[in-house]
Parts: structure tokens; sequence; C-alpha cells
């Protein structure tokens, strides 16, 4: 690269990097919680009785294909703001 | 950018106390003073939240006495809640914003599970019913810290993310929109409330249950046996 510097590289291709995760990261997770969804909901409506007990499920459920999101949301915040590598070859 | 640093305010005795601590303290005299006021304007109204807390805990918690978890998992509740809120006042950070309180919050509810379960079964029983396929037991570990460390990084993505999305549109339309964006915050810290004591009383009743298909192997391998027996008598 000429005329390109390591870090604003590196900066680059972080920034890249985040805007790709979360992409990917908001289209998986987004369209498996909506199953999730669609499935209580079936469920639901064949048993009204069930909504309780059906809705805790679902959030228990979503919360944890949510943490998934959680986790690649913070891999893209330290690449963002704390970028390690930057700190680390070219001494801040 | 601002909301994710978090200045030191002033020394307690040669302590740094940092912001995040200071407005724990808001958030904890926020909701003393309005528990107390309701108990003085309303009864009613404070026992029937009480119930609907109750009622939550007790969709999971599978307990015949709930009185033991109240405490925990009621405050632990309010407490994610109004800290989660705190951010709409403005010039509040809300606490849950910073990594060090979810990751005290979570530490408690590691701990406690661990207190009730051997409270419940006794430490040798406890250990016993920890590692009852034995060849599971490392697993068994790596699942309590790996639940622990969630728990912690969900709560506190959820809640930074929202105050990220709320300044970024700040930053931009300073007028009318950020107030439906603060909205959409004030939704997340509810449910991440609820998620976080609904894991907690999962993670607590999952200890604390008592293992009924073992017990009722053994009890089945007895009348098999006892029939056997019964039907020897009966040809001899």
């Amino acid at each position: 690269m000429n005329g390109l510097s390591p870090e604003v590289l590196v900066t680059i291709v972080s920034i890249i990097t985040s805007g790709i995760v979360i992409m990917v990261g908001v289209i998986v997770p987004e369209t498996w919680e909506g199953k999730i969804a669609t499935k209580a909901v079936e469920g639901i409506a064949r048993q009204p009785e069930a909504a309780g007990e059906l809705r805790t499920t679902m959030i228990i459920a979503m919360a944890l294909v949510e943490t998934g999101v959680i986790f690649q949301l913070l891999v893209v915040m330290i690449l963002l703001f704390a970028n390690p590598l930057i700190t680390r070859f070219f001494g801040g | 950018m601002e909301i994710i640093e978090h200045p030191i305010v002033f020394y307690l005795l040669g302590i740094p106390v940092r912001d995040t601590v200071v407005y724990t303290w808001l958030v904890m005299a926020i909701v003393i003073i309005g528990v107390i006021l309701i108990e003085k304007i309303k009864p009613n109204l404070l026992s029937t939240l009480l119930d609907a807390i109750i009622g939550i805990i007790g969709s999971v918690l599978d307990e015949d006495n709930l009185n033991p978890y109240i405490p925990l998992l009621g405050s632990l509740m309010v407490f994610i809640f109004f800290s989660s809120a705190a951010s709409i006042i403005p010039g509040v950070k809300s606490p849950t914003s910073d990594i060090n309180t979810t990751i005290a919050l979570a530490l408690i509810v590691f701990f406690a599970v661990h207190y009730y379960g051997i409270r419940k079964k006794g430490f040798i029983g406890y250990l016993r019913e920890f590692a009852t396929p034995i060849f599971l037991f490392p697993l068994e570990i790596i699942s309590q810290f790996s639940r622990t460390i969630s728990l912690a990084l969900r709560l506190f993505g959820n809640i930074l993310g929202g105050d990220l999305i709320f300044a970024i549109v700040f930053s931009i339309i300073p007028m009318f929109i950020p107030v439906a964006v603060a909205g959409l915050g004030l939704f997340t810290g509810i449910l991440q409330a609820y998620v976080f004591t609904i894991l907690a009383s999962l993670y607590i009743g999952s200890a604390v249950a008592i293992n009924e298909a073992e017990s009722s192997k053994k009890e089945s391998k007895k009348q098999i046996k006892q029939k056997r027996k019964e039907l020897a008598n009966e040809r001899s």
C-alpha cells in the first residue's frame, strides 16, 4: 500500500471487519429469534391455557440467543474504541 | 466516547470512587425513598408489586417455600430495573452500563446458587449431585463459569448498547426522536431485569432441585425386588 501508514491500515481493516460482524450478527440471530417467536405464537394459539409458561420459556430462549449478539457487539466495541492491535504493534 | 469512560469522582480514604458508584448510591436512594413513600401513601400498592415479583419468580422456581429466595431475587430485579432506567435522567449514566457492576451482580448469583444448594442438601449431598455422571463433572464446572460470564456480559451489553444508540441518535437529531429511543431503552431495561432474575432463579432452582429420577429409579428397583420375593414366596 503506497502512502498508507500501518496504523491507518489496521484502523481501516478494523472498521470494515466491525461492519461485517455487525451485519452478520444482526441478520442471523434476528432470523432465529423470529423463528422462536413464531413457534411460541403457534403454541399459544394451539393451547391458550399454557400461554404463561410458553412466554417464560420463549423469553429465556431469546435471552440465550441474544447472548451471542451481545458478544459480537462487545467484539465490535473493542475493535472500534479500544483496539488492542494498534497499541500492541505501534505503541499507542 | 464519553459513555464508555468512567472518571474518578473523588477519593474516599485513599480509595478512588468512580462515577458508577455514585450513581449506584443515587439509585439506592431512589429505591429506598420510593418504597418508604409508597408504604406511607398506599400500602396496598406495595403488596401488589411484591405479589407480582413473587409470581414471576414462582413461575420458574418450583419450590414449596419461596421465602428464602425472595429477598435476593426480588432485590436483584428491582435494582437492575431502576439502574437500567436511571439513564433517562439527564446527566446520569446507568450503573449497569459499567461492566464492574454487572460482574458483581453475576458473582452474587454464582455464590448464591452454591449457598442455596449446600443449605438445602448439605455439603456432601450437593457435591454428590453436582458430579452425578462423573464424566460430566469438568463440563459442569465449565458451564458454571461460562454462565456467570454470560450473565454479566448480557446485561452489560444490552444496557450499554441502548445507551450508545441513544447517544448517537441524540447527537444527530436532538429533538423529539430521542424520546422514542429512550422508551426503547426503558423497555430493554425492564426486559433485562426480567431475564436476569428469571435466569438467576432458574440456576438456583436447578441447584436446589432434588434429583427425582435417581430416587425414583432406586424405588422402582426396590419394588421389583419385593415383587420377586413375593412371587418366590407364593411358589414355595
